[in-house]
């Protein structure tokens, strides 16, 4: 290995120790909440102005020299292996900037008394156990379940059917695909909104009572309905390419032994399609799970519920939003990261099954 | 070699560059904040470098540019009403000119709560030096509001928001008002004298007369009112809730408010009076805004006089040409002798400790002043807190405002000071009980209830 030359070695290891200090000292500026470094004091127009080398830069500058570093670090064995970490570098630091280290925090904060302010002390489970003592919450944890089960089997049953009627020889087949579709191109909030209009307004024209929304029970089944409305259109989709993946022989072979619409559709498409439903299933369950902008806009979660012996008064409260209303809402924000800490596991387990179901099937293919 | 150095520093410059653009973006941003934080604490010195607190970013020198717009001394001020952004553009404007100081205003719009965006700013440590809070804030901000006791406007009203540790800490920029809004005119021509209903009895008597009117009065129903829960609830939960807190109870008398901080309770018989009253007004509602409505519904009906009362406050018709009647407020009697509305400052003007108290501590004593007061009332429509401001405001409540105010018959808006987020709950009784579900004995047992396992949460 003694084919480099000693500049390069220098620039390499100069570079390294350089970054790796810069980098230290931006980042204890900064845990320390010491500040920024100032350099020396200015004068420019008649004020003494402070030129500051500020505690972001030097974590840059740092970073860079760490790259230039490693990237002439005198070696040939690992030297892909550098380049290929310098390549990955920008995601994995956005990724743990994003989602690895606000989970850890999260988690950290759901052991305190943290009100979105300030905290004044940690307080063990103290906010599990209280979560779980609110009648209120494990409501919404039952309601979403239902709404969880209730839209596996409708939003699927809506979308196959419809996907059915979209592979069909009918006319104005573009159109329907995409009139179907549409409402999933629409947000949650405002599709919210628009069907409170329509519960509110227009339903009640026809029947006569009170809107659906006031019920509890009815409100529950409204969501069910706009989410249905939003969601098939897009499972639909799904459906339509598994069901054009279907070999035409298989089909004209059944035809040819006499098997009717309906024996084709239980004998030959159900099950060639086997996977695109595990598929679909599980995106309906998780996406189900964390309903959150149609719940918000349509009930807001009200309504009133005898549960447990007591009078609860977020009736149609999911999951996602117990969770936001406890912390934003409530003002009780550590509670909202406990509640968080257990809707992240639920969704957790959900999806290792769901990766688990899916390889299996395609090793079975 | 060279090849390979020259592309990893056009890397490394590119990679400088983005940072540097990127920072530039959010200093502009934070620019007044940058200058408002002239007092450097310095207090970590070593020999040779010294490291200062300042609140400003790493980016200070990314942009010299924007930071030289705003002087050292110019105070940031967080908005919570986007309805009177303009005017308060427009105070700044005059601030500008009469004083040579700058205010910088920040507006949080439409559904974003400000004390959310406080808390965002907060943790970004990007707080403005003056920002409103709601009464029972303050206890989340406790510590990091500065005392303003002292100040010369303090003299001249009796609005101003005291916290047991911290002192004066919250400016009042408004009064706003609470009870059963009524049309005059309607009830001139029923032949029912506002001034006469402080009893349940006198209610009940004017509410028959009323209804039975009603073709020849042309209109819908006798309340204006709503209890729908999602889009209300904050009127229901805790505008009409707060009558049963403070109707009939002197500014400082916290009596109901305090029971119900200890731990959710709540005075029985008092409730279930107030349960009979609003069971009348569930009685006299249009049916149709009763459960369904939306608040746009109720002040258009109001407007249009189909409703004779109103269940909002003084912000619910703020020009004179919204309506072509005179509008009063009548108060919640539930209980014989209950004379009083709610009337105060809903929310405050605070100065955060760490940020420019000196800047804010002179922008407060100027807006008490006369030049502010003119844009405020004349222009936003505001109800002035001060007792030398000549400006008569331009809402068609004001003079029935004015005159319980003078007469001392109001009460505090003490329904502020209620645990977050209970009107949440209790808006959903006030829809059961509209609803039918429950009965003026439910509804006090259902509250009681409601209250006292959201205390204990």
């Amino acid at each position: 290995m003694g084919n480099f030359s000693t500049g390069r070695k220098i620039a390499s290891f100069g570079s390294l120790i350089l970054g790796l200090v810069l980098l230290i000292a931006g980042l204890a500026l900064s845990i320390t909440g010491a500040g920024d470094l100032i350099l020396f004091t200015m004068n420019i127009g008649g004020k003494a102005t402070p030129i500051i080398f500020g505690r972001g830069i030097m974590c840059v500058i740092g970073v860079i020299l760490l790259i230039v570093g490693l990237y002439l670090f005198p070696t040939l064995k690992h030297h892909r292996a550098i380049i290929n970490f310098i390549f990955l570098f920008p995601l994995l630091f956005a990724f743990l900037v994003t989602v690895i280290i606000p989970l850890f925090l999260g988690i950290g904060y759901s052991f305190t008394d943290w009100n979105g302010i300030k905290m004044t002390e940690t307080v063990g489970f103290y906010n599990y156990t209280r979560m779980f003592k609110q009648p209120a919450f494990l409501w919404s944890i039952l309601l979403t379940f239902l709404f969880v089960v209730f839209n596996m089997i409708l939003v699927n049953l809506v979308a196959f059917l419809l996907a059915l009627l979209c592979t069909s020889k009918i006319k104005g087949l573009g159109f329907f695909r995409a009139a179907y579709f549409l409402p999933n191109l629409i947000g949650g909030i405002v599709l919210g909104y628009i069907w409170q209009f329509i519960f509110s307004q227009v339903v009640t024209k026809f029947s006569g009572t009170y809107s659906m929304l006031s019920d509890t029970k009815t409100a529950f089944v409204a969501i069910i309905i706009v989410y249905i409305w939003q969601y098939a259109g897009y499972i639909m989709l799904i459906y339509i390419t598994g069901l054009n993946t279907i070999p035409g022989d298989v089909l004209e072979a059944s035809s040819i032994d006499g098997a009717n619409a309906i024996q084709t559709l239980f004998n030959i498409k159900i099950p060639m399609i086997a996977p695109t439903i595990t598929i679909c299933t599980f995106l309906t369950l998780t996406s189900a799970f964390k309903q959150f902008d149609v719940n918000l806009a349509l009930t807001g979660g009200k309504g009133s519920v005898q549960f447990l012996g007591s009078y609860i008064a977020n009736g149609t409260e999911m999951l996602a939003l117990n969770i936001y209303t406890t912390a934003v809402i409530n003002n009780d924000y550590a509670l909202g990261q406990a509640k968080a800490v257990l809707f992240f596991i639920i969704l957790a387990v959900v999806s290792i099954i769901q990766v688990r179901i899916s390889n299996k099937k395609e090793v079975e293919l | 070699m060279k090849k390979k150095l020259m592309s990893v520093l056009l890397a490394g410059t590119m990679v400088a560059t983005l940072a540097a653009c990127g920072t530039t973006g959010t200093t502009s941003t934070t620019t007044s904040d940058t200058a408002a934080q002239p007092e450097a604490q310095t207090e970590t010195q070593t020999e040779t470098q010294t490291e200062t607190q300042t609140d400003t970013t790493a980016t200070t020198e990314a942009a010299p540019a924007a930071t030289e717009t705003a002087e050292a001394g110019a105070v940031r001020l967080l908005n919570g009403k986007p309805e009177i952004n303009d005017q308060m553009q427009a105070l700044a404007a005059k601030y500008n000119e009469e004083t040579g100081n700058t205010l910088v205003v920040e507006t949080i719009g439409g559904d974003t709560n400000a004390s959310d965006e406080l808390k965002k700013m907060y943790q970004a440590d990007n707080m403005p030096d003056i920002f409103v809070i709601e009464a029972n804030q303050a206890a989340n901000w406790d510590g990091m509001l500065a005392d303003l006791a002292g100040e010369e406007w303090t003299n001249k009203t009796g609005f101003e928001l005291t916290d047991a540790s911290m002192g004066t800490i919250g400016f009042p920029y408004t009064v706003e008002a609470t009870a059963l809004g009524y049309n005059a005119d309607i009830l001139a021509a029923a032949g029912v004298d506002p001034a006469s209903l402080t009893s349940p009895d006198a209610w009940k008597a004017a509410c028959e007369t009323l209804d039975s009117k009603k073709d020849e009065l042309g209109i819908t129903a006798v309340f204006g009112w709503c209890a729908e829960p999602t889009n209300l609830g904050w009127s229901s939960g805790t505008h009409v809730f707060g009558q049963y807190l403070d109707a009939g109870l002197k500014a400082d008398d916290t009596t109901y408010i305090d029971l119900l901080n200890d731990g959710g309770k709540i005075d029985e018989a008092r409730m279930k009076n107030f349960a009979e009253f609003i069971g009348m007004m569930n009685q006299y509602s249009d049916p149709a805004l009763l459960i369904d409505g939306t608040y746009d519904n109720q002040v258009a009906g109001f407007k249009e006089g189909k409703y004779v009362f109103i269940t909002q406050g003084n912000w619910c018709v703020t020009s004179p040409s919204d309506v072509s009647f005179e509008c009063g407020f009548a108060p919640y009697a539930f209980e014989d002798g209950i004379n009083t509305i709610i009337a105060g400052p809903p929310s405050y003007w605070v100065a955060y400790k760490d940020g420019n108290v000196d800047g804010a501590k002179a922008f407060f004593n100027w807006c008490a002043g006369d030049s502010a007061q003119n844009i405020l009332v004349n222009d936003a429509g505001l109800v002035s807190p001060f007792d030398d401001c000549q400006y008569e405001a331009v809402n068609p409540f004001y003079k029935s405002m004015k005159s319980y105010i003078d007469a001392g018959n109001y009460s505090g808006w003490h329904t502020m000071l209620k645990k977050d987020g209970l009107q949440n709950q209790t808006c959903n009784v006030f829809a059961d009980y509209a609803k039918g579900k429950l009965d003026a004995d439910g509804f006090v047992s259902t509250m009681a209830q409601v209250i006292s396992s959201y205390y204990a949460q």
